[in-house]
């Protein structure tokens, strides 16, 4: 049988992030919009957290607590109800952090973890996208040639590269010949340039780059999993996990958001939630934030498991963006006018589930 | 040094609150339960003692089931571990009952200081922890906004009408109930929430603590005889004027109404 109740750990979890979202997020998620900047304070104190440390293993300096994918899904979909953009930089450190718990080699993980345990914020990034119209991010044009016997040569370009700005170190995904590789890179290596933050339509407060890297060399030692090298699909697949929990914290804040204004807002002597095309609109948006969220929470249960789940990923990355962004621009129309003012933050939310519906894999591909 | 906190959990306050169909209370069925705002405060209050310095926390509550979510809660946030009375005896007693209850407790725990709130959002009967500080033999002090601890004291400000304020020195042991935004709370990390499943909770009923008899409904000096929404009215009469009139005019009903 599947069981969908929480667990007690789990319930606390969720009651915790959903009062740091309310507390914490919600209230500075415009002004990291308006400024695209997140201030330093903030990313210390949800550092604070342990979102990260808690799950890295105790000989690397970790809290040592069990990683639980589902956990983390039910985790982020709290925070980013509060806001997208500081829900996916909560966790981005976490993303290169547990790819190196997960494939690193033993030398990897004593030299990079240690820097995700400190007290003080720390990040570092997956380089996975590239600026070009091929979106299979299993089909890399960045390449990694064998350096006369020991290391490897990258060149290519990479983007939408997330804390570009901080990172310590990133996680090039780059073709060998057949292969798909993962590669970590240090912020000054030679012939890697860092460009101006992009400028986004959404996650707008998160700063995001490209990297251009001009035959930088690496060890051997830097390939992820060492000689071992590591499985690139299932590093997409957590990442995947990981953006449609974010994309069902999204449509959760429109939905709720949507749902006193229509009870309120007077139209024709009634309030519009009177009406069945306003009624029957925030019934299916509700309808498919369940559906969003099975998809979401399978994948992540799979992974849980050990269980291959790239199908189910790139399944609920699909349903999920597209109904993610369908939910955002309803939200929108139940507004009216007010949709697409700053005044409400409805239009901030699509812009959001926009940008979240084209990162690794885009919809409909 | 141990410090106890006293928490109590009441219904979250967004929490839609209808009567109960006998009016003795609220219906808490299918309504969320959040720790009392007040003693949020006086948990932080405490865990700041143990991080300045060697404290053992232990958080106190009385209730049902239920009850063992606000107590995880606290772990999560830092306390050592938990005494969780469940009892339903327990439960239908009076201030006064509640405060024997917590009285045993810290016979048993022997804390250095007890932290409670001042008062809880529910009953906002603010009786417990004078009651307790009376029961345990300990100085206390209510409405506290800051504490700073010594090796045999307590320095305490007070928060007092009018914007004054009150410094007073307790000596240990003693008990401090705390006053909202006396601190900026802390929030459970996710650490602290995995940790907390391995904290011990432990359970007890009156009986256990030796108070079975002097606690429970038949005890109670005090009975709720019923609640309720007060009635709307749209009998309001706005008195309008310069204040000197306005306040003739209200005299003048009040005699009116035979008041005066």
């Amino acid at each position: 049988m599947i069981s969908f109740g929480m667990t007690e750990e789990q319930e606390l979890v969720r009651d915790g992030m959903r009062e740091f979202a309310a507390d914490a997020i919600r209230p500075i998620a415009r002004e990291c919009d308006e400024n695209s900047a997140i201030p330093d304070e903030f990313l210390q104190g949800i550092w604070e957290l342990g979102l990260t440390s808690t799950q890295i293993p105790e000989q690397y300096g970790g809290g040592g607590e069990d990683r639980s994918p589902v956990t983390n899904a039910i985790l982020l979909e709290e925070l980013a109800h509060g806001d997208a953009t500081l829900a996916v930089a909560a966790l981005a450190p976490s993303a290169f952090a547990n790819a190196v718990v997960d494939q690193g080699s033993e030398e990897q993980k004593q030299k990079y973890l240690p820097l995700f345990g400190g007290e003080k914020f720390h990040v570092g990034s997956l380089a996975v996208l590239e600026p070009r119209p091929v979106a299979d991010a299993m089909l890399p044009r960045t390449v990694a040639e064998p350096k006369g016997g020991d290391g490897f040569v990258l060149s290519g370009v990479k983007s939408f590269v997330a804390f570009g700005d901080r990172a310590s170190h990133f996680i090039v995904v780059a073709r060998t010949g057949e292969n798909v590789e993962a590669f970590v890179v240090a912020r000054d290596a030679s012939g890697l340039t860092i460009s101006e933050p992009e400028l986004n339509m959404g996650l707008k407060g998160l700063t995001t780059v490209s990297l251009e890297l001009e035959r930088v060399e690496v060890a051997a030692a830097d390939r992820l999993g060492g000689e071992a090298g590591c499985d690139v699909r299932r590093l997409l697949d957590s990442s995947r996990a990981a953006l449609c929990a974010v994309q069902v914290g999204v449509a959760r804040a429109v939905l709720e958001y949507c749902v006193p204004y229509a009870k309120d807002r007077v139209a024709f002597d009634e309030p519009i939630s009177k009406k069945q095309s306003i009624a029957f609109r925030l019934s299916d948006m509700h309808i498919e934030i369940e559906a969003m969220r099975l998809l979401s929470w399978k994948t992540a249960s799979l992974l849980e498991q050990g269980i291959d789940a790239t199908k189910a990923a790139q399944l609920a990355r699909g349903y999920v963006a597209e109904k993610g962004l369908w939910i955002a621009d309803n939200g929108i129309q139940v507004l009216g006018g007010h949709g697409f003012i700053r005044e409400h933050p409805v239009e901030m939310w699509f812009r959001n589930a926009r940008t979240l519906g084209v990162l690794e894999g885009t919809i409909g591909l | 040094m141990k410090v106890m906190v006293c928490l109590k959990q009441v219904p979250h306050q967004d929490a839609r609150l209808d009567v109960a169909a006998d009016g003795s209370w609220i219906q808490e069925d299918n309504i969320k339960f959040e720790i009392n705002s007040y003693d949020t405060y006086a948990l932080e209050e405490a865990l700041r003692a143990k991080d300045a310095g060697e404290a053992e926390v232990v958080v106190v509550s009385i209730g049902p089931d239920r009850v063992t979510q606000a107590l995880r809660t606290a772990l999560g946030m830092g306390a050592d571990r938990a005494v969780h009375v469940k009892d339903p005896e327990a439960d239908a007693s009076d201030s006064l009952g509640k405060a024997k209850i917590l009285a045993a407790i810290a016979k048993q725990e022997e804390p250095d200081v007890i932290y409670c709130g001042l008062m809880a959002d529910d009953g906002n009967f603010s009786a417990i922890p004078p009651m307790l500080a009376e029961l345990a033999g300990m100085p206390s002090a209510t409405g506290v906004i800051s504490s700073e601890a010594s090796d045999t004291s307590i320095t305490v400000r007070r928060e007092l009408e009018g914007g004054c304020r009150e410094v007073v020195e307790l000596p240990r042991p003693c008990l401090l109930a705390i006053q909202t935004g006396a601190n900026q709370v802390r929030y459970a990390s996710l650490k602290g929430i995995m940790q907390a499943k391995k904290k011990p909770v432990d359970v007890k009923t009156a009986a256990d603590l030796g108070v079975g008899e002097q606690v429970g409904a038949g005890a109670a000096k005090v009975k709720i005889n019923k609640i309720y929404i007060p009635p709307k009215s749209d009998q309001a009469e706005l008195l309008e004027g310069s204040t000197d009139e306005i306040v003739t005019q209200l005299v003048g009903k009040i005699r009116e109404l035979g008041v005066l």
